[in-house]
């Protein structure tokens, strides 16, 4: 595959959490604010070429017609090219890899990536548990987030021998990667005696094994290598992405330890880049619950299948491990703002390869950092994008 | 006009148990010994009658393709106006071109029900009747009848008798399904009636009122009419009487009058007054006793039921055992409930927050588009690599093989645990906690659907499942109907070892 090289010159969030007090304009300003402050040699807010907008539902914060007008609005961009772009838990991912695509193709130099998500203006009831009488009247009903992923813990238990303690042991891991990290929603340390003690919300997950719900907004400003030098000396290029999509109800999986989109998405952004899971340094990958994080490590290639369990519980993916995972404290503590989530993702891959990450800061041997999402009903789609310091 | 037969019968229970003692601990008052049957939050008269026609069609061996009328009698229809009719006629597996009529406006529809089915049988017009009274009534919070009323189904197919015609004189007629006589046959009834109010309910009530005045309903309406009715049966000795009672207590009075042995005494004690339903549950219990003294001798069983100032009754000339035929205590023992949890399941009882709605409004046209795959529980089968896809309204190609070629089926309804969830965290109208179970089928298709919470504790991977139709949800005023999964037992679970799902779930008392 022949394609024009993209770089990233600036990449920023802002502090995730329960934002009550901020409105999805300002979040949006703030982390377009951080996403400057970013770039090494400076940048003009006016060097953007065009906008892509991460959003996955507006109707959390009652806009279901949210378009892609808002947000250059909010961050005094009003007039620029600007497009909305949703693909589920994907969204921010996907938009960046669109926003690649637009600088690769030549059409736009500098392009900001920004995903932003509301998802505490209204409550728990109205909001996120609400899709429990959302899609099919009947294959549907009752389906909560955690649905979509509790039977795959059940079944890889069933299969593997995966125990709670295993999964528990990604909810410790994360946690403790979130304390040292300062954009993270949780900072705080949590025992595996208190995850496998927590609240059953959807069995065999525990309050502990789920992701909070999170607003926050993160962006990246991705342009030419050419352009790139104008930025920063330390520039991080995309080495290539995949997307993938499985069927979207839970009944036409082909299987139930496993994830075959995010296989698929993997093997495209891998055989894009000419690389392969051992050349990789880092990876943030979707955590939204504790099972998913074991899934994702098999399904992606860096442990055997069934194995991801162990590999978590004794320590493959700690900041020191073979492979650390989530260093930022992925969804869990860090939190998961859906069309930010992405971004944010991409964010902590970026200052690790830059080796700016301070405590949490991973060994780079190879200059590669892997970031990935899944999601959707029936984790129908998924993205994976590959990130290298290499020119 | 024809003779007609009874082919095959069925009955079903709901899963709760309500003591009257539990009734009187809330307001009281003594309460007594009684017990009731109420149904479950995702029970209704609905789902009652789908389980009594169901297993009476199975116990005849027929598809429901071969029904050609369906005549259901119920106080409460599951619509006060609407589809109630077709809805049941489409779960049933019914032809789009049954006949037949819903029968409601009073416990007597039960009774309409069954001789309405009998005229169009005896007159050529249907050749095989399914005849259905179910109900789920909900007493009057307070009243007496808290105590009293209960819920229940019982079915009965009736075809021509072939074998009786050809030994009289109305000549050749088709017979029973498989060409032998039915085991049981309608031999007589008799009608009596008079304008007075007994229980009712007024338009736009929810709850159903109780007699104005004991004592007057007894002396002055019930006991004569029941009386007047039985006695007026021909002459054919009626060597036991099916009866129904709205009190427990009133219907061995009758019994006495009339001379006879109470066959139906049993129902009344387990499930409490089923409404409609009364009479042919009680029938369907008779039909279960003593089944060899039958092969001697045909018995006579006297069938009255009562209702709205009216009381028809029918004798039933029992010939052999009838397929189907079960005794109550096999409907299940059900679960012991007390008052509020009862209150609850018959939505007496509700939060004051608002539900969260469903998103597609049941009106709509996913409904209309989908209503029939829902209750029929269809899917669509490949032609060219036989994987099935479920719903086939959502899937204009294969799921496996991307093919276009798709043949309607409906979907087997047993299976075992894929993979399953228990659903801890719901806003209203849902109630934890609810197990959502993915379903290998046993012809192959893959299924997720809601399970029983009773099951919530101790279901496992591997596990095997029957599937029984329950409402999924009542939005807006209309119900939603669908298939959950219930554990059944390991001995009943091998390949053909049941003779109908449906008979399986009953066994384990839903």
């Amino acid at each position: 595959m022949s394609w024009n090289k993209v770089a990233v010159v600036g990449a920023g969030l802002i502090k995730f959490g329960e934002l009550f007090e901020q409105s999805y304009e300002q979040m949006a300003a703030g982390a377009f604010t951080a996403a400057l402050a970013a770039v090494d040699k400076g940048i003009e807010p006016s060097a953007v070429d065009a906008v892509i907008v991460a959003t996955q539902r507006g109707s959390l914060w009652g806009q279901e017609g949210i378009g892609g007008n808002t947000v250059p609005s909010a961050i005094g961009l009003s007039g620029i090219p600007c497009t909305r772009v949703e693909n589920a838990c994907p969204t921010g991912s996907d938009a960046f890899r669109i926003g690649a695509m637009v600088v690769a193709s030549g059409v736009h130099d500098v392009v900001l990536v920004i995903g932003v998500e509301k998802m505490r203006d209204k409550s728990t009831q109205e909001g996120l548990l609400a899709r429990a009488a959302a899609g099919h009247p009947l294959y549907n009903r009752g389906e909560t987030a955690p649905v979509l992923f509790a039977p795959f813990a059940t079944r890889h238990m069933y299969e593997f021998g995966t125990t709670p303690e295993m999964l528990a042991s990604v909810a410790v891991k994360n946690h403790h990667n979130g304390c040292l990290d300062p954009y993270a929603h949780f900072q705080s340390e949590v025992t595996l005696e208190q995850v496998l003690t927590s609240p059953e919300v959807c069995s065999p997950l525990r309050l502990l094994d789920c992701c909070p719900q999170t607003d926050g907004a993160a962006a990246v400003i991705l342009t030419t290598p050419e352009r790139a030098r104008d930025f920063t000396d330390k520039p991080v290029f995309v080495a290539g992405f995949g997307v993938a999509t499985d069927h979207p109800y839970l009944h036409e999986k082909s299987t139930f330890v496993g994830l075959p989109a995010t296989t698929l998405a993997a093997g495209r952004a891998f055989d894009m880049a000419g690389m392969a899971p051992a050349d990789v340094d880092m990876a943030e990958v979707h955590d939204c619950f504790t099972i998913t994080e074991i899934l994702d490590i098999e399904d992606l290639g860096f442990v055997e299948k069934g194995k991801g369990g162990p590999a978590s519980l004794e320590g493959e993916t700690a900041l020191d491990g073979r492979i650390p995972v989530n260093p930022s404290g992925g969804l869990l503590a860090k939190g998961h703002p859906i069309g930010a989530t992405g971004i944010a993702q991409l964010t902590e891959c970026w200052w690790q390869l830059r080796e700016e990450a301070g405590e949490r800061q991973v060994a780079i041997r190879n200059g590669i950092a892997l970031q990935h999402n899944v999601g959707g009903r029936g984790s129908g789609v998924s993205v994976v994008n590959l990130l290298t310091r290499n020119a | 006009m024809r003779p007609v037969g009874v082919a095959a019968v069925g009955a079903a229970a709901p899963s709760l148990r309500l003591a009257a003692a539990e009734v009187g601990r809330a307001w009281g008052s003594s309460g007594g010994r009684a017990v009731v049957a109420v149904c479950d939050a995702d029970e209704d008269t609905f789902t009652l009658a789908w389980r009594a026609a169901t297993d009476a069609l199975c116990a005849a061996g027929l598809h429901g393709s071969a029904v050609s009328g369906l005549w259901w009698g119920t106080t409460r229809p599951p619509f006060a106006e609407g589809p109630s009719h077709a809805f049941l006629a489409s779960a049933l597996g019914l032809p789009g071109t049954v006949e037949g009529a819903l029968v409601s406006g009073s416990p007597h529809a039960g009774m309409e029900a069954l001789a309405a089915a009998w005229d169009a049988v005896a007159a050529g017009h249907a050749t095989v009747a399914l005849v259905v009274a179910s109900d789920a009534l909900v007493p009057g919070l307070g009243t007496a009848g808290e105590a009293t009323t209960g819920a229940g189904a019982a079915a009965l197919v009736l075809v021509a008798d072939g074998a009786a015609a050809a030994n009289g004189s109305t000549g050749a007629v088709a017979g029973s399904p498989n060409g032998a006589s039915p085991p049981a046959r309608l031999v007589t009834r008799a009608t009596r009636a008079r304008p007075a109010v007994d229980r009712y309910r007024g338009d736009g009530d929810r709850a159903t009122g109780d007699v104005y005045d004991g004592r007057l309903f007894r002396e002055e309406v019930f006991v004569p009419l029941m009386a007047a009715a039985g006695g007026a049966l021909s002459a054919t000795d009626v060597s036991s009487w099916v009866l129904a009672d709205p009190d427990g207590k009133l219907a061995g009075a009758v019994a006495r009058r009339l001379g006879a042995p109470l066959a139906s005494a049993a129902v009344q004690a387990a499930l409490g007054d089923t409404g409609a339903a009364s009479a042919l549950l009680g029938l369907v219990h008779a039909l279960a006793q003593d089944v060899a003294e039958s092969a001697a001798a045909p018995r006579h069983i006297g069938v009255v039921g009562f209702g709205g100032g009216r009381a028809t009754a029918v004798t039933v000339e029992a010939l052999r055992a009838v397929p189907g035929a079960v005794p109550v205590e096999e409907l299940g023992p059900g679960r012991p409930v007390g008052y509020t949890e009862a209150l609850r399941a018959r939505g007496q009882l509700e939060p004051m927050d608002d539900p969260i709605p469903m998103g597609l409004p049941p009106g709509g046209a996913a409904f209309v588009r989908g209503n029939a795959e829902m209750l029929g529980l269809h899917g669509a089968r490949c032609r060219t690599c036989a994987t099935i896809s479920t719903p086939p309204s959502i899937h204009p190609t294969c799921i496996a093989c991307g093919g276009v070629d798709l043949e309607i089926v409906s979907l087997a309804r047993a299976g075992r645990v894929q993979t399953f969830v228990v659903n801890q965290t719901m806003p209203p109208p849902f109630q934890a906690p609810l197990p959502l179970v993915v379903v290998d089928l046993d012809d192959g298709a893959r299924l997720m659907v809601q399970g029983s919470p009773d099951d919530a504790a101790a279901l496992a991977v591997g596990d095997a499942v029957v599937l029984s139709l329950r409402r999924y949800a009542l939005e807006r005023g209309i119900p939603v109907y669908g298939y959950k999964a219930f554990r059944r037992p390991e001995s009943d679970a091998a390949p053909g070892a049941t003779p109908g799902p449906v008979a399986a779930a009953h066994k384990e008392g839903r």
